[in-house]
């Protein structure tokens, strides 16, 4: 049975110690072992900030190899608006839903980072999404709330969002929550805010009753790029949150300081008993583990610090800029990129606090010497990772953000980014870029786009949670 | 009253519409086709940042976008600019580009 289907009954994927059917698996290891290989992947593709007279969209992706289509861009579903910058997506249900009677991963909830408009797509069809609802921005600004980021679905039949700014693009930003029936606005899902002002990504662990928040800065702030006045100014985020799941309420502030400056992906391990996690710091372009501790403190420790490298022709020493990183489902491998540097590593975290690194993959960027794929040239550098559920592919796409991309890697505003693989062999412990592996976006029917995050029907390893 | 604006992109291109009372240049932009880039249409994101070469306009929001020296520069975010005089701006994704440079280079 495919993955690609949107739901599965109890008796396909082996689910007999509960009697309903529900749109995940009951754990991480029977969603790696019990899924088929993706078929398909959804790829944003946002041409906002390019000369292409078109709005952004959902791409599809054939990643099956036994397809005629294989590598191909084979849809694009055009959002009805130009402008939105198609960033992050997620879906209506996930794993942590996995006991929820008739309901369906069925839904792709897509935002627009700068219209703050949400559009939800039914992807019933894998191969044929469809836009049933949008949300539009009048909407999400009435809860004065705007920049919407990381998507999760959450149990109790709710969707939450990240919001990272407030309704004129400054801060605080705030979480939106949405029904899961019928996509309305329920409103703010936090009681209580604490001292969190800036937002980014989050990841929960309900078992442990607790939800982390990251920060990157006011939209004003990082939407016209990048400046480091900015960060001497103390615009950008150096610390996360520990929330109280239940109550909602901001508990806690880990703050890093130089060490983890602009926090952006969280991950904590698949398995629901853990009480750790990784997030990486952009800027400081370390991998910080956080904790629970003692008495239910966090505490927090660099375990990663990419150096700096000189580059003959720049002012500065550069950073890797970590700007993704993805968990294996098997919580056994760390992956991550520099997309200033251009390599793409991946780790092994079986001892967790004491990653090694094992192999890595240079491709692109200002110091790969791969810097072409059939012949075509990689526009950007490794940024948003996704990883097959059985851990033995990672495809990442090039752009990181449009007015980002300007500043650094500028082809990509004029002829659009692209997509690549790399086959991971676990046992291993290496991985090795596929070569007849390439989406130039720069193709895609209607003009350019760049390519942003990555799913799969049927769930990926950044999509799902446990109970 | 009317006012007419000439957009100039960098590839040498150039535009003449006329922008009503109480439109804004990319409410004018849009009406006439010509895929001037846009992002949030609030004054906050800086993707539709024009230069103004010569003329007279408003921001009817505050230009969130901008910082002090890039207002000094003649920048301006056309979502929220209302045009005053006849006007001539420098269009293009290329713009916003120039509001920040890649600084370790």
């Amino acid at each position: 049975m495919s993955t690609d289907e949107p739901s599965h009954s109890t008796e396909e994927h082996g689910h007999d110690h509960h009697e309903v059917a529900g749109p995940g698996y009951p754990t991480p290891a029977a969603m790696r072992t019990e899924s088929e290989r993706e078929k398909t992947a959804f790829v944003m593709a946002p041409r906002v900030g390019m000369d292409v007279d078109a709005p952004d969209f959902v791409g599809v992706v054939d990643v099956d190899p036994d397809s005629n289509t294989y590598s191909e861009l084979i849809d694009t579903i055009e959002m009805p608006n130009k402008g939105d910058e198609l960033h992050h997506f997620g879906w209506n249900a996930c794993s942590s839903s996995c006991h929820a009677e008739g309901l369906a991963r069925d839904h792709l909830i897509v935002p627009g980072q700068r219209s703050s408009r949400i559009h939800i797509l039914d992807a019933t069809d894998p191969r044929d999404p469809s836009i049933e609802k949008v949300i539009e921005p009048e909407e999400v600004f009435e809860h004065d709330l705007s920049a919407p980021h990381t998507v999760h679905c959450v149990p109790g039949g709710k969707v939450v969002i990240s919001m990272l700014g407030d309704a004129n693009g400054d801060l605080p930003g705030g979480f939106l929550q949405l029904d899961q029936d019928d996509f309305s606005i329920d409103g703010h899902w936090e009681a209580n805010r604490g001292e969190m002002k800036m937002n980014y990504d989050y990841w929960y662990q309900p078992r442990h009753n607790v939800m982390i928040s990251t920060e990157w800065a006011a939209p004003r702030t990082y939407y016209p790029g990048f400046d480091l006045d900015d960060v001497e100014a103390g615009k950008y985020g150096d610390s996360i949150h520990i929330w109280d799941w239940e109550t909602k309420e901001h508990q806690q502030t880990l703050t890093f300081g130089e060490e983890g400056l602009i926090p952006l992906e969280i991950r904590m391990p698949h398995n629901p008993e853990e009480t750790q996690g990784y997030v990486g710091a952009a800027l400081s372009s370390n991998i910080l583990r956080f904790w629970e501790g003692r008495d239910g403190v966090w505490e927090w420790e660099t375990v990663i610090d990419v150096e700096d490298r000189e580059h003959p022709d720049w002012d500065m020493p550069v950073p890797g800029l970590v700007t993704d990183i993805v968990l294996s489902l098997d919580d056994q491998y760390l992956f991550f990129s520099n997309w200033l540097h251009g390599d793409m590593r991946m780790y092994d975290v079986s001892d967790f606090g004491n990653p090694r690194l094992v192999d890595r993959i240079w491709a692109g960027g200002n110091f790969g010497d791969r810097q072409e794929v059939q012949g075509t040239e990689i526009r950007g550098a490794p940024q948003m990772l996704q990883l097959s559920r059985d851990g033995k592919r990672v495809y990442w796409t090039t752009s990181l953000f449009s007015s980002w991309d300007n500043q650094f890697y500028p082809d990509i505003g004029s002829e659009g980014s692209v997509m690549l693989k790399a086959d991971v062999y676990p046992d291993e412990g290496r991985m090795e870029l596929d070569e007849d592996f390439l989406v130039d976006f720069g193709d895609a029917p209607g003009g350019p786009a760049r390519a942003h995050e990555i799913r799969w029907p049927g769930g990926d390893c950044t999509s799902d949670v446990w109970q | 009253m009317p006012h007419e604006v000439t957009l100039q992109w960098r590839d040498g291109r150039e535009a003449t519409i006329d922008v009503a009372d109480g439109e804004t240049i990319i409410d004018a932009t849009e009406r006439a086709g010509l895929g001037v880039p846009f992002g949030c249409l609030y004054g906050a994101c800086g993707t539709c940042t024009g230069r103004l070469l010569s003329g007279d306009l408003v921001h009817i929001e505050r230009a969130r976008g901008l910082k002090p020296r890039h207002r000094r520069d003649g920048y301006v975010l056309l979502c929220v600019a209302e045009p005053r005089s006849d006007c001539r701006i420098e269009v293009g994704a290329e713009i916003q580009a120039d509001l920040v440079p890649n600084p370790w280079q």
